[in-house]
């Protein structure tokens, strides 16, 4: 449903996600096809502008917040999930969109993914995963692979990696897919059904970062990745097969949509006493009648 | 029975477990119903089973507001209650118990006698069973003992009981059988007392409520469509009532994972434009500070809930302070407009969140609403709901929605508020941005930008300021000693204020009470100072913090202060003693 009050036009077009900003991402970062394919996937979606809420983490991605059109916001460092839920439970008109990246996601605010997949909000998470620090420039973070000489890690790096799919498999999401940045194309249609999913949509997109992570630059991945759309008798529904073939991060890595669940329940659509109920929360905000409620406690 | 307050306490006391609060509660009622005003304090260990717990009930035919230390009847049933209430008894008290072969220490033998207690030993398990209940109904025995011994009509008792047990029905015979039994039961060496007051069928109707539920309903009244919360005493029960209700209400309400995801969420929630509330404690609030500064920076709309218990750290968790204020003024890091308030009483706790949430919204920036353990769980008496807020969403009206350009959301304006409208409702899109920003919220590191939007949002405080009720005079104009505080301490001093000042023409006392403490008001303060003889911060902390604020701001030393930090809220005997020592 079309709420906005003011646009005049019903067609979103690429040119509703511009914005007069520059950028200020290095050359061949992966953050420049990184926006281009959500701005793609959004137009394609027809999501207008207008209703469409990005919500951005602390780190290089995040800089971009005011580099794209939509309603935006740009919070703390490891904190963008649960803004981006409370935001997406209040008014299902909106299509939520949140950004984070492996520091702030898999570092300091790890709990808040867990809990966004247990919650099945209906948001569409990208996570920008480059295998460092960037914008504090170059420490490792959690997937930084070990033995890796990072800053702040003059010989290396010794604590062992999290593997992001492995883990967010082992929580039993209702979407989870995996895209690199060098493909627009590929991550165009991958965030394109992440935002159609009704729930939580898990997207690890494999980053280049070509200023403190030159071991994995797009080349690399450009040789390894391998979608299982294009395999066959894959079946998205299967999360032990998805569990199998996420595994390999090195040598043959799968993208694409790698589990949905088909009979996903978002978390509003979960809620016992919301059953009834056609409005969202921001269209319920009037005085509410206590009189009953206190006539309880005589 | 004490001979100066016209109130008479009663106190049951046993081990957590053994439905200390749930007779407190029947009590209560009880005696709610038999047309007394009553007041419920609970004391409680933070522990499942064991340690020692009370829940005590002052009763008068005046309004009540606040506990005694001291009580007159005291029922026992655990051991170690016994041993530590018992010194709480006033002199001519009784103490029923259940306690076999209980040996007195000689301090406490010694005790009953200085005191002229009338202590007496009940077998109240052995008798709920040979009267065709359970040992649980013991508890009831001891009710009907206590009404026995209060000359008070029964019937109020099984009303209540039969109320209570409405979804057990089973269960109604053998309480009813038990009550009269205890009712019955000859006590020996202990007299029946006459309560001094006289009986109003009118309290029947009253409602016996907690701050916390005040609270809860406030929240149905300002339109609160999403309550986040991690549980964390003295502020869970609120997500109880809330989630009690919620089929009723509608409302979306969701124990979340941590503090910090509970503001986050709520943030989001009222980012997008529903009304969404948290509560937590000084713990939680702390975890919730870096999200407070971005609630501010954003100029979203944020309104908490911090309900103090003692600190530092996980400090005595089930007991109550005020020393929360420090933290509610300065939390966080940089420099931000913000509201702080305090409740006290029943009224306030459901008038103030409801303005607190106008005020969120009105001036985009974060409220935080103070209440303390004392006021969130004691069970206060009341005949009816203040009257609702009217709600102010300070969002541009419709009609202007079309009109709208991007900038327009953090324009600089001269009050520091800049129009504000959601996200869906006009293509003038934006950034809300917790990087420093420009109007239209693109990052910015300029100086003279940054400047310019750091000036605009602190403009918002002194617009604030200029809102907000003056602090309260209660009392005389003049009086020989004035007391200067905030939060629960007004209740104790009102209890004693009309009688204590009737009593003593020459040492008659007053009070300012600030509900509205931040940004601190002033004029009124320096007034009510200068007409005064001799003044008292007098505050339920160690640091004096509202005291120190003050001083702060206007200069004023605070050369007595009256300061109670030990987890208790201060008593009537404090007050009266305070009054005669000085």
């Amino acid at each position: 449903m079309h709420t906005c009050d003011s646009c005049q036009h019903q067609i979103t077009t690429f040119a509703d996600y511009f914005s007069n900003n520059l950028y200020t991402w290095c050359t061949n970062c992966g953050n420049y096809g990184i926006h281009a394919a959500v701005k793609r996937a959004l137009t394609a979606e027809n999501r207008h502008a207008c209703e469409t809420l990005l919500c951005f983490d602390i780190g290089c991605h995040g800089n971009g917040s005011d580099k794209i059109g939509g309603y935006r916001f740009h919070g703390l460092h490891g904190r963008i999930l649960p803004f981006a839920c409370g935001a997406s439970v209040a008014n299902r008109n909106l299509t939520v969109m949140a950004f984070g990246g492996d520091g702030g996601t898999l570092g300091e605010g790890i709990n808040h993914l867990i809990h966004a997949i247990r919650g099945n909000y209906n948001v569409t998470f990208i996570l920008h995963n480059n295998l460092n620090y960037g914008l504090t420039q170059g420490q490792a973070s959690s997937t930084t692979k070990p033995g890796m000489i990072m800053t702040a890690a003059p010989d290396g790096i010794t604590s062992d990696p999290i593997h992001p799919m492995r883990f967010v498999l082992s929580l039993q999401p209702s979407f989870a897919a995996r895209t690199f940045s060098g493909d627009v194309k590929h991550m165009t249609e991958t965030i394109r059904a992440g935002v159609r999913h009704q729930g939580f949509s898990f997207i690890e997109i494999l980053q280049s970062c070509p200023t403190y992570n030159k071991a994995t630059p797009h080349e690399w991945y450009q040789s390894r990745v391998k979608d299982v759309s294009t395999l066959a008798g894959y079946e998205p529904s299967n999360i032990a097969a998805a569990r199998e073939i996420s595994e390999d991060i090195e040598n043959q890595i799968a993208i694409g949509v790698l589990y949905q669940n088909p009979s996903s329940r978002p978390f509003m659509e979960r809620q016992a006493n919301r059953q009834q109920v056609t409005t969202e929360l921001i269209n319920e905000v009037a005085m509410g009648d206590t009189s009953k409620l206190f006539d309880a406690y005589r | 029975m004490h001979n100066f307050l016209n109130r008479y306490t009663l106190k049951a006391a046993g081990e957590s477990g053994q439905g200390v609060n749930s007779v407190g509660e029947i009590l209560a009622k009880s005696l709610k119903e038999s047309g007394l005003y009553t007041f419920g304090y609970r004391e409680y260990p933070s522990l499942i089973r064991g340690g020692y717990a009370c829940h005590q009930i002052d009763i008068s035919d005046q309004p009540l507001t606040a506990p005694s230390a001291m009580t007159d009847f005291l029922i026992c049933m655990s051991r170690v209650s016994f041993h530590v209430y018992l010194p709480t008894v006033r002199a001519g008290g009784i103490v029923i118990h259940n306690l076999r072969q209980l040996q007195l220490t000689e301090a406490e033998q010694q005790l009953v006698v200085d005191r002229q207690l009338q202590l007496a030993y009940l077998p109240a398990e052995t008798m709920a069973i040979e009267t065709g209940g359970k040992s649980v109904m013991s508890n009831v025995i001891l009710i009907g003992v206590l009404w026995q011994l209060l000359s008070l009509d029964l019937e109020p008792v099984k009303a209540v009981l039969r109320h209570e047990f409405a979804r057990k029905p089973e269960f109604i015979e053998p309480n009813l059988a038990c009550l009269d039994r205890g009712f019955t039961e000859v006590v020996p060496g202990v007299a029946k007392i006459k309560l001094p007051f006289t009986l109003v069928p009118v309290r029947e109707a009253d409602a016996l409520l907690t701050g916390n539920a005040l609270l809860a309903l406030a929240a149905v009244a300002a339109g609160v469509r999403a309550y986040y919360a991690y549980p964390m005493t003295p502020s869970s029960s609120i997500l109880s009532y809330l989630s009690n209700a919620y089929q009723e209400t509608g409302m979306l309400v969701k124990q979340v994972e941590d503090e910090i995801s509970v503001a986050q969420m709520a943030i989001g929630s009222m980012y997008v434009g529903t009304r969404a509330l948290v509560a937590t404690s000084g713990g939680g609030f702390d975890l919730m500070t870096e999200s407070v500064t971005m609630a501010a920076m954003t100029e979203t709309p944020f309104v908490c809930i911090l309900g103090q218990r003692p600190g530092p750290a996980t400090g005595l968790p089930t007991w109550t302070a005020a020393g929360d204020l420090n933290v509610a003024v300065y939390a966080g890091h940089g420099e931000y407009a913000r509201c702080v308030v305090a409740l006290s009483d029943p009224e306030s706790a459901y008038t103030i969140l409801q303005k607190a949430f106008n005020l969120a919204e009105k001036f985009q920036t974060v409220v935080i609403v103070l209440t303390e353990k004392e006021i969130a769980e004691s069970l206060f008496q009341m005949s009816e709901l203040p009257a609702n807020e009217p709600i102010e969403r300070g969002l541009v009206p419709a009609d202007q929605i079309e009109a709208l350009v991007s900038s327009d959301r953090y324009k600089i304006t001269d009050s520091g508020v800049s129009p504000r409208w959601l996200p869906g409702q006009s293509d003038a899109v934006f950034d809300a941005n917790s990087d420093e920003h420009t109007p239209d919220g693109s990052l910015t590191e300029e100086a003279e930008p940054t400047k310019q939007m750091y000036d605009k949002r602190l403009r918002k405080q002194v617009s604030m300021e200029a809102e907000l009720p003056d602090p309260v005079v209660w009392g005389p104009t003049q009086a020989s000693l004035s007391f200067v505080g905030w939060g629960s301490p007004k209740n104790t001093l009102l209890d004693v204020m009309k009688e204590w000042n009737a009593a003593h023409p020459e040492k008659t006392f007053n009070y300012l009470h600030y509900e509205y403490i931040y940004p601190l008001r002033i004029a009124a303060f320096m007034k009510f100072v200068e007409a005064s003889q001799r003044v008292v911060l007098i505050e339920n902390n160690a640091l004096g913090q509202l005291g120190a604020l003050i001083t702060q701001h206007t200069g004023y030393l605070f050369t007595e202060r009256f300061l109670k930090y030990d987890g208790r809220p201060f008593f009537v005997e404090d007050i009266i003693e305070y009054l005669e020592r000085t």
